[in-house]
């Protein structure tokens, strides 16, 4: 049964619900932040791991010219390798009825014989491959899905130039494409890219590769280093045209989750720690107002004989009891938020199942941190009850020590109003409690500026990517580097109003001990489409020699402008040279390296070459220009910048606005409670002082007044102070927000700024509205009769 | 009504088992110019089953003779001693254990926990007590028994502070002590809670010290402490207690 005394705990608690609420609420925000994002962490790992155990994915991956089948036992050989996987990837470009431009996309064999040794694949719909069968083909889901295909349909493909039919035998997942994406692309577009598996024969036999593989992967035993595996693979495969090996941290897929992953963990950071400390600043004004108002049931205790222990003790419990209300809310608020997010991540990851996994060590965290914040608040006002004495407790407390203000020292007092000065007196007699409320106040601020941080800066990405960066309507790679004379014959399919060529070439750049793979991209001179810009969107413009690249590439590799990075590249004469880095690009998605076209051309000691093009098309030909583009046997992939856009408003934006609005819920809640359980607070504190007033003839609007202008003091004094912590939160929040895959700009706007002051104005102001209601409520008669 | 003048200590009335001893009490607040002699060498010895009014005007010391004698204070200086315990030396838990066991409360505004009924304030306290009384009987005692389940706010003044007196009662104390306890009170209920004071001291022989500035309670009491600047002006005792219910003011 119930103590007596936490009868107690209980009936006061219902007596100051709409306090404990708000205060259990604010910390329930943060918990569900916590739970929700450790959860999804949880959920992509483990799934991702339990994935890439089960299906064997592998440590090591290589691309190579061609090698012959028995170099497979010479990798194998080597120390640390626990099993190699050989096979064929190729491009292919694929005729799909029902769309308009053409789509491409990649080819893997699959042993003739067996199963795959590693990355198995994972059936989702239909059947695996006939043994010895032809004109069989494996479709990889998310392409399946973006073209409703089924199994038994059938998908035409051009195959080394030759178009021919395929039976679609089932529908499947692999670990290595967890992310569909075209390799370079920054986003995904599964409508005209996919990936497929076809038998080693008939893949080999079609592109002359029969009795070889240009595509290895490895498996590390559990004592293999990767880096010294990598280097003795690149030695044997040098002679097949290898283009070097490199590990899951380069695997375009892995690198994806990874950095999904990496976000949420600063999420579950972040946001939680803000919420928290709201929390624990509005529980210890809670608490020290309950010691105020029960300063004699203290000392009546303590005559009784209950020792300080229990009286901490007895005060600590209704910190726990909004603790429990905060984490119990908080969790369950955190599972449902993560169910709905989950299902976001189906849109971009393809898992066999993935399920929102609750992470049960996050309930174990919420409740310690969250405990942790509610100590931290109580504590001083717990303190507080256990040292004192309960012959001083006994007599009512004696009249605070009031003095003028300091502003009205200052000789001008006769400018204001008693309520001003009241309000003031009240605020300099009681700094602290002052300072928590507008520390409240301004963390809920904060809080607010950083949604709308979020989604300005996907504004702003969506922006600057595709109206300033790139400036064309479509761009088109080709399947082998052509002679510029290509050029011209591009520039007269239907509906051009501009082409602009580029050239691409697969390098390794390193700079000290670190490396990344990727494209550099040579761009022509007097271009439009392609621009490469700076930190403050000035274009870039590129000279005769030297390397531009991604800032963020900078950032890995640790070189900057002035240094000399070595680039090798992995394809043609395969020549390493150095080249100075010039400038640094301002790109918001994956990484880059840019060069001037014919200067690329000069460094790979090829004549004039290019191997696609960018293009401004005149939408009234837009379908004309598509279907030409789908008789031209040498293009490979097709990127039409309003469907990259689309996609992007579909998936990753819509997930950011999700989250955006979350958080905006989130924060209106915290300024809400601030606002309230400051203004409740004063009120219970001084209602016989303020029924003192209407009782001596202040009108029920001039007491309402003082109560109101202090709140217009602290608001005064928060609104500021929290926007300039928002905009510090945001800049860290963002600056940790900076992947391989995307990088949030910081944008800072007035509108932002006015959302965020707007919304704690409301909310203060209805907050105020309702404690000035309840003034009317006060019993002028019961609030002079004697203390009780 | 008798009124024999005595000399202070010596001429202690009933031979009950001594339960307070005190020599020298001093107590002394603030500091240097503005230092504050509450009690100024105070001598006394009560006794179990006495009822003591001690009278005196505000500020004359009496309260704070009281917290001395109730664990909620240490003295200055000067000796204070409950049976065999040294309470000038007692440590804070002693203290507090002493107040536990040994002592009841009663103040001039009831101080109840609001948020407990009647019933729940008194078991609040017999929860923590060794050998309670049952709360439904301490508050029979005091003519309660029909209100146990009101709380605070839905009581009269005088109910309350029989609930008070219930409440201090039902750990069955060794010593009562009542701050004005009629203070707050008109004289009908005020006689009510002077006769719940009376039948407790008679039917459970617990020492009572009652302050008051009421002069015509003195009557109903064994002995009539007088106090002023600190000190003890003069103890007086009465052959015979005169009925509470017979006091007029």
């Amino acid at each position: 049964m119930l103590s007596y005394l936490d009868r107690k705990v209980v009936r006061d608690l219902s007596r100051m619900k709409g306090q404990a609420i708000a205060v259990s609420l604010v910390m329930a925000c943060g918990l569900a932040m916590l739970t929700m994002s450790r959860s999804l962490i949880f959920s992509l790992e483990r799934t991702r791991a339990e994935y890439y155990q089960e299906n064997r994915f592998a440590h090591i991956f290589a691309h190579l010219k061609r090698a012959p089948n028995d170099v497979r036992e010479r990798v194998a050989k080597i120390p640390g390798i626990a099993g190699v996987q050989t096979s064929i990837k190729v491009q292919v470009t694929l005729d799909m009825p029902g769309l308009d431009e053409p789509a491409s996309g990649m080819v893997l064999s699959l042993p003739d014989r067996g199963e795959q040794e590693l990355n198995r694949l994972f059936l989702r719909e239909g059947r695996w491959l006939e043994q010895g069968s032809r004109g069989e083909v494996l479709v990889g889901e998310a392409f399946a899905k973006a073209n409703s295909l089924r199994p038994g349909d059938s998908l035409a493909m051009l195959l080394n130039g030759r178009r021919q039919s395929f039976n679609i035998a089932g529908i499947v997942l692999s670990p290595e494409y967890i992310f569909e994406s075209r390799p370079g692309a920054a986003l995904p577009d599964n409508k005209s890219y996919g990936i497929f598996w076809m038998p080693y024969e008939e893949v080999a036999k079609a592109f002359d590769l029969y009795g070889g593989f240009n595509y290895l992967t490895a498996m590390l035993a559990p004592e293999g280093k990767e880096k010294a595996v990598i280097s003795e693979i690149d030695q044997v495969l040098q002679q097949y045209g290898g283009l070097g090996a490199f590990g899951r941290g380069d695997h375009p897929s892995h690198i994806r989750v990874s950095d999904e992953i990496r976000v949420l963990q600063t999420l579950s950071i972040g946001f939680p720690l803000v919420f928290l400390s709201v929390a624990a600043f509005m529980t210890n004004a809670v608490l020290s107002r309950l010691l105020t108002l029960q300063r004699e049931q203290i000392a009546i205790l303590k005559a009784f004989g209950f020792s300080n222990r229990e009286i901490v003790l007895h005060f600590l419990k209704f910190a726990f009891a909004m603790v429990i209300a905060g984490v119990s809310v908080g969790t369950v608020g955190g599972a449902l938020l993560g169910n709905r997010l989950v299902r976001m991540y189906e849109m971009f990851f393809r898992f066999p199942e993935l399920h929102f996994r609750f992470d049960k060590s996050a309930l174990l965290w919420a409740l310690l941190v969250s405990t942790g914040a509610a100590m931290i608040g109580v504590f001083s006002s717990v303190r507080r009850a256990a040292a004192l004495p309960p012959a001083e407790a006994m007599r009512p407390e004696p009249p605070a020590n009031y003095k003028p203000a300091l502003i009205e020292r200052s000789g001008i007092a006769h400018l204001f109003s008693h309520s001003f000065r009241i309000a003031v007196r009240n605020l300099e007699r009681r700094p602290m409690q002052a300072v928590f409320t507008v520390a409240g106040l301004a963390l809920a601020t904060a809080i607010l500026i950083i949604p709308s941080t979020f989604r300005d800066s996907v504004k702003q990405i969506l922006g600057v990517q595709w109206d300033i960066v790139n400036r064309d309507d479509m761009t088109v790679g080709m399947m082998e580097p052509a002679s510029i004379k290509v050029h011209d014959n591009l520039k007269h399919l239907p509906g051009v109003v501009q082409v602009e060529p580029f050239r691409t070439a697969a390098v390794r750049i390193r700079f000290g001990n670190r490396s990344r793979q990727l494209g550099i991209r040579g761009l022509p001179r007097n271009r439009i489409h392609t621009r490469v810009v700076d930190g403050s969107l000035h274009e870039i413009v590129l000279p005769p020699e030297g390397l531009v690249v991604s800032d963020k590439l900078a950032e890995i590799l640790g070189a900057k402008v002035g240094d000399e990075v070595i680039v090798e590249v992995l394809q043609g004469k395969r020549m390493t040279r150095t080249v100075r880095l010039i400038a640094l690009a301002e790109d918001l998605a994956g990484i880059g390296a840019y060069m001037d076209m014919q200067g690329l051309n000069r460094f790979l000691e090829e004549g004039d070459i290019i191997n696609g093009a960018s293009f401004t098309i005149d939408t009234a030909h837009r379908s004309q220009f598509l279907r030409a583009l789908k008789d031209i046997p040498t293009i490979s992939w097709v990127a039409i910048k309003e469907t990259l856009r689309d996609n992007f408003r579909k998936t990753t934006a819509a997930s950011i606005n999700l989250l955006q609005s979350i958080y905006m819920i989130f924060a209106s809640i915290v300024a809400f409670g601030v606002v309230y359980n400051n203004a409740r607070i004063s009120l219970a504190e001084r209602s016989r002082e303020l029924a003192t007033l209407r009782v001596v003839g202040f009108s029920q609007r001039e007491v309402g007044a003082v109560l109101v202008t202090e709140l217009v003091i602290l608001a005064g004094m928060a609104l500021p102070l929290g926007l300039l912590m928002g905009t510090g939160f945001a800049t860290a929040i963002i600056k940790m927000v900076n992947t391989e895959t995307v990088r949030l700009p910081l944008v800072l706007t007035s509108s932002n700024y006015a959302i965020a002051t707007l919304t704690v104005t409301i909310a203060s102001v209805l907050s105020a509205a309702n404690v000035l209601r309840s003034l009317k409520n006060i019993d002028l008669v019961s609030a002079l009769k004697a203390p009780e | 009504m008798t009124l024999t003048s005595s000399s202070p200590i010596e001429e202690s009335a009933r031979q009950g088992e001594r339960i307070f001893h005190v020599r020298a009490l001093t107590k002394l607040y603030g500091v240097g110019d503005t230092v504050v002699r509450a009690l100024d060498g105070v001598d006394l010895d009560l006794f179990q089953g006495e009822l003591i009014v001690l009278l005196g005007p505000s500020g004359s010391g009496k309260t704070t003779l009281l917290n001395q004698l109730g664990g909620l204070d240490w003295p200055t200086s000067g000796e204070l001693q409950y049976r065999d315990m040294d309470l000038t030396s007692a440590t804070e838990a002693a203290l507090t254990r002493y107040r536990r066991e040994a002592v009841g409360f009663i103040f001039q505004f009831y101080n109840l926990i609001p948020s407990l009924t009647a019933r729940e304030n008194v078991a609040l306290i017999t929860e923590i007590a060794d050998d309670p009384m049952n709360p439904v009987e301490a508050l029979e005692m005091v003519n309660l028994g029909a209100r146990l389940d009101h709380f605070p706010a839905q009581l009269s003044g005088g109910e309350q502070q029989r609930v008070a007196i219930a409440r201090a009662i039902a750990k069955r104390p060794k010593v009562l002590l009542c701050d004005e306890p009629t203070g707050a009170l008109d004289l009908r209920t005020g006689i009510v809670v002077l006769e719940a004071l009376e039948k407790v001291n008679r039917e459970m022989g617990t020492l009572s010290v009652i302050i008051t500035h009421n002069a015509t309670m003195a009557d109903m009491a064994d002995r009539v402490i007088r106090f002023s600047d600190g000190r003890v002006q003069s103890i007086e005792k009465n052959d015979h207690r005169a009925p509470a219910s017979s006091l007029k003011w």
